[in-house]
């Protein structure tokens, strides 16, 4: 999943402004795969256990920004992807999440980007920590 | 369909045979209270039959009860049975003597857990 310019993204209460997109990816970190006596094909594939990795890209403005957040820190991280200008059926996503870390980059065009790198949280383990909900 | 004493004790998932080392069983012979560097053959080694495999169900419940009949057929006393492969090959006589889980329950579209179960003709 992949946002271009979404609209009002927070982040454990706070406006995170200027916010160039959020990508959602996602990724097995454990495949079972399994073949059987029958043939050379596979017999069974599941995946248990899964990441869901976030990467907010922001553009950052003025001369000196000292609100990073910092790795560790979790909270809810809510943005809307704005498809239009008008406000019928919006979506709103939001999830659980936790900052893995903060990079800076100076060599833009468009000034300096902050890309913050966050992992989704389920609540239990079972629920699909993403929520999409029409607002 | 591999059976073990016409039960479907593993058809849930894909499963694989193997057959355990054959031969003879030498034993050195210090072992035995001798010397030098000998052994002593102490005759055929034992038939084994592994089965490798992943039990699947739609439930944890489901699956506690596929594993439940898995090592219930490897409890005590050992009871020997017939056990046929996938493919038809039959073993008589073979007793089911350990079954190994791996060290997790794997939950994700399905309930499944994979295992190592181990059969032998006993001497």
């Amino acid at each position: 999943m992949l946002t271009l310019t979404p609209a009002h993204v927070t982040f454990a209460g706070q406006v995170w402004p200027d916010v160039a997109a959020i990508s959602v990816d996602r990724r097995a970190t454990r495949e079972v795969v399994e073949w059987s006596d029958a043939g050379p094909h596979v017999a069974f594939a599941d995946c248990p256990e899964q990441r869901i990795d976030i990467t907010v890209t922001m553009h950052l403005t003025g001369r000196a920004h000292f609100d990073a957040p910092r790795p560790g820190q979790g909270g809810d991280l809510a943005f809307f992807p704005a498809p239009g200008g008008s406000d019928g059926g919006r979506i709103r996503i939001s999830t659980q999440a936790v900052v893995l870390g903060i990079a800076h980059d100076l060599a833009g065009k468009k000034g300096a980007l902050r890309t913050i790198r966050l992992i989704a949280v389920s609540p239990n383990g079972a629920l699909d920590p993403i929520s999409i909900d029409q607002v | 369909m591999s059976s073990f004493k016409s039960l479907d004790l593993f058809g849930s998932g894909p499963h694989r045979f193997s057959v355990g080392k054959r031969g003879e069983l030498a034993v050195p012979a210090y072992v035995l209270g001798g010397s030098g560097s000998g052994s002593t053959i102490l005759g055929p080694i034992e038939l084994d039959v592994i089965i490798t495999g992943r039990l699947i169900a739609s439930t944890e419940a489901n699956l506690w009860a596929l594993r439940d009949a898995a090592a219930a057929q490897a409890g005590h006393p050992p009871s020997p049975g017939t056990l046929i492969d996938n493919h038809g090959r039959i073993w008589t006589s073979m007793t089911f003597l350990t079954y190994q889980e791996q060290d997790r329950t794997d939950r994700g579209r399905t309930v499944s857990i994979h295992y190592k179960a181990t059969f032998r003709r006993l001497a």
